[in-house]
């Protein structure tokens, strides 16, 4: 069940290279509501590059776009203005370039764990058992082996966001993308997961972008961090972490990244907490 | 125990209808002893009835045209509540008419179908139709609504074409609600049918059974009748349709999760 044990066969060493990957240049987000005409402005003048394989996390407060962000890139929303390339071309819509792991898991209950994991490779019309293969390399490395039959309505949240996060791995994007992946998940089983695939993102070889309200999941993690500011978002901060993996959570240098980037964070919580005050009246 | 309780609470008072019957409490020409039922309607399955096995040709012949009825609705009912549930168009154009049909009870179709078709199978056919179409296009749509927009990111991220989209993900997805759709249509269909059998007075089919029974004054066959009705619906409804769906909520969970 353990994942070091698994990886440590054949882990490559992936340092983040320092090619442009994803270039976000002027972006801009504008959400208008159908009935009223209302604009609400999500993003704004966001500038951003994001190198290839590097672990990127995007914190920020509640509400402030940096899902949107995410959704963006996905190619789910369309941009309003500006520019977002990957390897010199502009994104358009989703593709298998790209994975997603969203914080709700969105499995498809009608089908098994490794069903879901060969989704798309099917896609792909890999043939069955190529595909299996491919599917149960993931099982193994996310810690689900013994669940390949098992039906996501039997599994708890943390066995489906593995089931998630190996379903997007799977077919090989270059880019993974993971919205509050442990969002939804008790702090318990989200300190565990977090350890236990720490050596899967090493593994997995790939660009990841991350986002997530707190700065500690980001710290463990991440390369760099960015932090957004609070609605129109753009980047404020950002913070390379120099730290080489394994990371030990109680590491001076980590908790002095984490003391950093949370002062600039809380501050901007408060002032979007208090515009939705005075919004209240 | 839990299997004899059914048992008791219908033998019993058949029992007593039996007792009472044939000791003359009740009247026993509008109630005939269950017994001499069941003997009237057997004679009428075998070659000695009138004509040589009725019943089998009345039970056929519903069956027939509720089969077709239900294969009809089936398609269609799938394709439009699609439509409606996962297009605008679609549900710019058809939720109106629906929504107009819905409140007319489907019997309330017959005068119309008779006057179009007279009286013929496709009477009552499309009155099966109406009944089971209109339930399965409000479960479908129902399902559609449900599968939200992050399913469909999902697979769209994998690079999926319109078409594997289709039989990855919406078929399977509102599978479940589809089986419901016709769970409850094949119900409405059923006991819609069997008015429609008694106003159309068609030849044969369970519902022109027991009209024309009345016109003999056959209670047995009236009464043997309605038991063939329940049964077979009960048999059409909750034995093969409860079996496919309760195998389909097995698999999925009790909660269809997003």
């Amino acid at each position: 069940m353990n994942v070091d044990d698994a990886v440590k066969a054949g882990m490559a060493s992936a340092t983040p290279g320092h090619v442009p990957k994803i270039i976000v240049r002027n972006l801009k987000k504008i959400f208008v509501n159908p009935e009223t005409g209302a604009e609400v402005v999500a993003i704004e003048n966001l500038n951003l590059t994001i190198h290839d394989r590097e672990f990127v996390a995007i914190v920020g407060p509640s509400g402030c776009g940096k899902s949107t962000f995410l959704y963006l890139l996905a190619g789910f929303e369309p941009i309003t203005s500006g520019s977002i390339a990957m390897d010199g071309v502009d994104i358009t819509g989703p593709g298998p370039d790209r994975g997603i792991v969203f914080q709700e898991f969105v499995l498809y209950p009608w089908r098994t764990v490794l069903r879901n994991i060969t989704l798309g490779l099917e896609i792909r019309k890999m043939p069955r058992s190529e595909a299996g293969d491919r599917a149960r390399k993931w099982i193994r490395l996310t810690g689900l082996s013994g669940f390949e039959n098992a039906y996501p309505a039997t599994l708890s949240g943390g066995m489906k966001q593995r089931v998630a996060i190996a379903r997007a791995l799977a077919y090989d994007p270059e880019v993974l993308l993971l919205d509050e992946p442990f969002g939804a998940l008790d702090v318990q089983t989200k300190n565990y997961m977090i350890g236990d695939l720490q050596n899967l993102w090493q593994e997995a070889n790939k660009t990841i972008l991350l986002v997530t309200h707190s700065v500690s999941e980001a710290i463990r993690m991440a390369d760099r961090i960015v932090v957004f500011r609070a609605r129109p978002s753009c980047v404020i901060q950002d913070e390379k972490i120099d730290v080489l993996h394994p990371r030990d959570p109680l590491d001076p240098r980590l908790i002095e990244y984490q003391r950093k980037i949370t002062r600039v964070l809380s501050a901007e919580v408060d002032k979007a907490m208090r515009r939705e005050h005075e919004a209240k009246g | 125990m839990r299997r004899i309780r059914p048992i008791i609470s219908i033998g019993l008072p058949l029992l007593l209808w039996e007792f009472t019957s044939r000791m003359g409490w009740i009247n026993n020409f509008l109630f005939p002893p269950p017994l001499a039922i069941a003997q009237a309607i057997w004679l009428q399955v075998g070659p000695y009835g009138n004509p040589p096995y009725a019943v089998l040709f009345h039970v056929l012949r519903s069956m027939v045209r509720i089969l077709a009825g239900i294969g009809l609705a089936l398609a269609i009912g799938c394709i439009v509540g699609l439509l409606i549930g996962l297009t605008r168009w679609g549900n710019a154009i058809f939720k109106p008419i629906i929504s107009i049909i819905v409140p007319v009870p489907t019997l309330a179709w017959t005068p119309v179908l008779l006057l179009i078709f007279g009286i013929d199978d496709r009477t009552t056919i499309t009155v099966v139709f109406i009944a089971a179409s209109l339930t399965i296009i409000y479960n479908v749509v129902a399902g559609a609504e449900m599968l939200g927009a992050r399913v469909f990111w999902v697979i769209q991220s994998m690079g999926a074409s319109p078409w594997q989209i289709f039989y990855k993900l919406i078929i399977p997805g509102i599978f479940p609600y589809l089986i419901t759709g016709l769970k409850l249509g094949i119900g409405f269909a059923w006991r819609a049918l069997i008015a429609a059998e008694m106003l159309a007075a068609s030849s044969y089919g369970l519902g022109f059974m027991i009209f024309d029974a009345t016109q003999y004054l056959s209670m047995d066959i009236i009464f043997g009748g309605m038991l063939l009705i329940a049964l077979s619906g009960y048999l059409l409804e909750h034995v093969i349709l409860g079996r496919v769906e309760a195998v389909t909520i097995k698999r999925w969970g009790v909660q269809v999760e997003r």
